[in-house]
């Protein structure tokens, strides 16, 4: 019975990397046509992307601190969307929670044991609360989440932008900011110079806890079933609706978590312009892992290895425009879009496999 | 005479289910003949059909068509070679009128533009011609079902079919919608149509069909001229073995009351009074069947008692409880399960697992869950459990149910409804779309539960069923209960009257005038 479980899992992770070996090879062709080297081109992507110069002292440290807030944005939506609520408030929900952390990283001042889980709960209680208003506009008013959150994005940036410019602003300096955060509520790193670290870790920790959430508990599978189906959800006797505001609170949570690591871990205070594009970045993430936990940690990994490869490794080397690894990256998107594609052949390879191995069977017996 | 259609040596394996749905069958057509194609759920009628219409690729045979050897690799093949299909699910676009539906993909257009009053002109031509009478610019969601097949139909003609595939055309009709499918198809077979049309109702293969072909768990058993079988050989043909056509039942041990409407009223979707002061009682032990043509409130009144639906006044008792409040999930808790009409939507979420679908209404009993979390060990040995008691082939713990075919998915259901001993069930169309060894197997289980002390509302829209199940019969006629008929004395002429909004002293008087006359 495990096969078709192990099946499945296996088509969640094929369908993301055959995606991105077909944006591969399409980069090889751009690249050919600007008349650079390809075979270079892709050594510097993977080197820079995923590559270790020696222990200790690797960009894929990098890549995994870069993951990091992808996975815990990737996760909110991953538990919004297999709710049935298509909740793309990830970017506001990071940003207020971001905020909370920030502000109570240098408002209030606490031993270490209690400052910085202090501000990881803040967090996420922000983002939840962020996210548990849009749950309730659909389910009494029937307010579209879509719209709602895309709304509640906007005003979440223009008030973390007046927190930064004006309450919370540290000094006159050009790019405004909020004062660093005590060293008490800041999360530690593995290894000096980078700044990956324990924010990581608790991406995750949190990869598994959604994982045994979604598929393991009550609520987890009354959240899944009225996701898919309202009316058998309410033929069996589930509370849809309370199922409902229930996801958005955890996908308010994980997004809020995220704002807060990447503050406590990363910057150590916010500044203006502090989100660039990631809620939406999640979501990508969440889609081109075929919704799952696992699938969004995988693709988190390789979106953020591709970005730092693709858009400054082979600009820096080969001085090739960004733009053109923002395109790449595009294609893979849409690939992954076009995933059926791999599935019927994933399955067509398949049943192929079996009717190989039964004709075998039959020869070998007969 | 050479046949229209003939396939040869048809082999089909799936591998994502380990089932060989075709297994060389062998299947012939003559030219405009209405021919019949039964079997078991899951015999593999719509695959063969399937392949024939070139939507499954099959691993091996031949198909010809007028003795001429033919490929049919894609819909547009079969069409190609006038073969049309109308799926057992219509594929409609729902927001398109009928013309738009009908002319889908070949508009006809005056320098590149639609026109919409040549459209609406050619299907009205197109309907007069096979007199299927349907109104072009109706939007086909405010249609009936018997109306959209219609549309379907129409469509398939539209397209130069000479040969129709109908898959269980009657399934979703009421009673007058299949009158008038059998009259459709009977003007298309004197046409000059070929007709393949597959249904589980013995009673319409032998009134329309020219000939009929039984398969049976994969293979052809065999071909039969209508005018030389009869319905119980040809039931023992899909089975394999004697059917009871009619279950038997015991003298009923009637019990305590367990549930009782009171006055209750109910407003449909459109909040237009579907019940009106209705008032009934459901005994332990007791099969209280409700007869009536459908949509005269059954729905509604499914609904309000499951708790899927509120009340506009009056109370529902259960147990001797007012449950007017109660959740769907209290009312279960208390021991209520509910066979739906809709196994596809409502009874089942085919997107998910066997278990999950097992456990939908219990899955917060301690036996399931502790502290929160599914217990999935257990939870896969009830499934296992489910799927031996209830012999649900082709269903394994921890796969998909997508696949399963119609007799199978509402096993599935009934199974899951029925094994945790309630006290009352309700069974709205339980063997709709069933072949006969499944309409067995579910008469048989709801009469053991009623023997074991269980109230069962059964509602249903064929008379037969109401028949021969049901201790008591309530006929429901425009929201309201027209009359109530003791099931062991009671005449289908007596129910009929009652459906139609008659009453039973017009049916005495009407027969005492026939005895008069008779007399003078
Ligand atoms: N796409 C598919 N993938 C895997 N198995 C399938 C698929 N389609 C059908 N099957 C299996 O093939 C068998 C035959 O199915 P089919 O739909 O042809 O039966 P049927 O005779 O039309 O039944 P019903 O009367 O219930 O409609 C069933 O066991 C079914 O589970
Ligand atoms: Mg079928």
């Amino acid at each position: 019975m495990n096969n078709q479980r192990w099946k499945k899992l296996l088509d969640a992770i094929l369908v993301p990397v055959l995606a991105v070996l077909s944006g591969l090879v399409v980069m090889g062709i751009l690249i050919l046509t600007l008349n650079k080297p390809v075979l270079e081109s892709y050594a510097i992507l993977f080197s820079n992307g995923f590559g270790c110069k020696e222990y200790g002292n690797c960009i894929f440290l990098t890549t995994l601190e870069r993951a990091t807030p992808l996975i815990l944005t990737g996760l909110s939506a991953v538990v919004a969307f297999r709710s049935g609520m298509f909740s793309i408030g990830q970017e506001g929900q990071y940003l207020l929670g971001a905020a909370a952390a920030a502000w109570l990283g240098y408002a209030i001042h606490l031993p270490p044991i209690l400052h910085a889980p202090v501000l990881l709960i803040a967090g996420m209680l922000v983002g939840a609360a962020y996210g548990w208003f849009p749950g309730v506009l659909r389910v009494k008013l029937g307010v579209n989440e879509l719209l709602s959150t895309i709304m509640l994005n906007s005003i979440a940036a223009l008030i973390v932008e007046y927190l930064v410019q004006f309450p919370m602003r540290a000094d006159t300096s050009a790019v405004a900011h909020s004062p660093v955060i005590d060293e008490s509520a800041q999360l530690m790193s593995f290894f000096p110079g980078s700044k990956w670290g324990v924010g990581f870790v608790l991406a995750v920790i949190a990869v598994i806890v959604v994982y045994i959430y979604l598929w393991r508990t009550k609520s987890g599978y009354e959240q899944r079933m009225a996701g898919q189906s309202r009316r058998f959800a309410l033929f069996g006797g589930i509370l849809s609706d309370r199922a409902a505001i229930r996801a958005m609170l955890i996908s308010g949570a994980l997004a809020g978590l995220a704002g807060a690591i990447e503050v406590m871990g990363v910057h150590r205070r916010i500044m203006t312009g502090f989100s660039v594009g990631l809620g939406f970045d999640g979501l990508t993430t969440a889609i081109l892992g075929q919704v799952h936990p696992f699938g969004v940690f995988i693709v988190a990994i390789l979106f953020s290895g591709l970005k730092l490869g693709a858009q400054i490794g082979l600009q820096l080397n080969l001085n090739i425009p960004r733009e053109l690894g923002g395109t790449i990256i595009g294609f893979i998107i849409l690939f992954v879009a076009a995933g059926k594609l791999y599935e019927e052949n994933i399955v067509r390879a398949r049943e192929w496999a079996t009717r190989r191995r039964s004709s075998r069977l039959k020869r070998e017996s007969g | 005479m050479t046949p229209a259609i003939e396939m040869k040596g048809i082999t089909k394996d799936f591998a994502s289910t380990r089932v060989r749905a075709n297994d060389h069958v062998d299947f012939s057509v003559e030219p405009g003949e209405v021919h019949a194609l039964v079997g078991e759920n899951g015999a593999g009628k719509t695959t063969l059909m399937s392949i024939l219409y070139g939507l499954i690729k099959p691993d091996s045979g031949e198909i010809f068509i007028d003795s001429q050897k033919i490929r049919i690799d894609h819909p547009n093949d079969a069409i190609q070679h006038g073969i049309g299909m109308v799926h057992q699910h219509f594929k409609l676009v729902p927001s398109f009128t009928v013309a738009q539906n009908i002319l889908l993909g070949m508009e006809p257009t005056q320098a590149g533009l639609l026109n919409q009053q040549q459209e609406n002109e050619l299907v009205a031509a197109l309907a007069e011609k096979y007199n299927l009478p349907v109104d072009p610019t109706a939007r086909v969601r405010d249609l009936p079902v018997g109306m959209q097949q219609r549309v379907e139909i129409l469509k398939v003609l539209e397209r130069k079919a000479k040969i129709l595939i109908l898959d269980e055309p009657t399934a979703v009709l009421t009673p007058q919608e299949v009158n008038e499918l059998v009259t459709v198809i009977r003007g298309l077979s004197r046409l000059g149509y070929t007709v393949i049309f597959i249904t589980h109702k013995l009673v319409e293969v032998m009134s329309v069909a020219d000939r009929v072909s039984v398969m049976r768990g994969g293979k052809m058993i065999g071909t039969k001229k209508v005018s030389e079988t009869s319905i119980p050989e040809l039931a023992r043909m899909m089975v394999g073995r004697e059917v009871l056509l009619r279950v038997k039942k015991k003298e009923m041990q009637r019990g305590d009351v367990v549930l009782e409407a009171r006055d209750i009223s109910i407003s449909d979707v459109n909040g237009l009074a579907a019940i009106s002061h209705v008032s009934f009682q459901v005994h332990r032990g007791e099969i209280v069947g409700i007869a009536g043509v459908s949509g005269n409130g059954q729905t509604e009144l499914v609904e309000a008692i499951s708790g899927m639906n509120s009340l506009d006044g009056g109370e529902i008792l259960f147990k001797g409880k007012i449950i007017d409040e109660a959740s769907v999930g209290e009312r279960r808790d208390m021991g209520m399960a509910h066979i739906p009409e809709d196994r596809m939507v409502v009874g089942l979420n085919l997107q998910t697992t066997l278990d999950e679908n097992l456990i939908v209404s219990r899955y917060d009993d301690s036996q399931f869950s502790r502290y929160g979390f599914l217990l999935m060990k257990t939870i896969s040995e009830f499934a296992e459990k489910v799927v031996r008691a209830f012999s649900i082939a082709a269903a394994r713990p921890g796969e998909g149910i997508a696949t399963l075919s119609g007799g199978n998915l509402q096993k599935v259901v009934v199974g899951r409804e029925l094994s945790g001993d309630p006290a009352f069930i309700i069974a709205n169309q339980p063997t709709r779309g069933l072949d006969v060894g499944s309409i067995e197997f579910v008469h048989k289980t709801l009469v053991e539960e009623r023997d074991k002390g269980a109230g069962i509302l059964l509602v249903s829209v064929e008379l037969d069923e109401v028949m021969a199940l049901s201790d008591r019969i309530l006929v429901l006629y425009r929201g309201r209960i027209q009359g109530e008929l003791d099931a062991a004395t009671a005449t289908e002429e007596e129910v009929g009257i009652l459906m139609a909004g008659g009453n039973l002293q017009d049916l005495k008087y009407a027969q005492r005038a026939d005895q008069q006359e008779l007399r003078s």
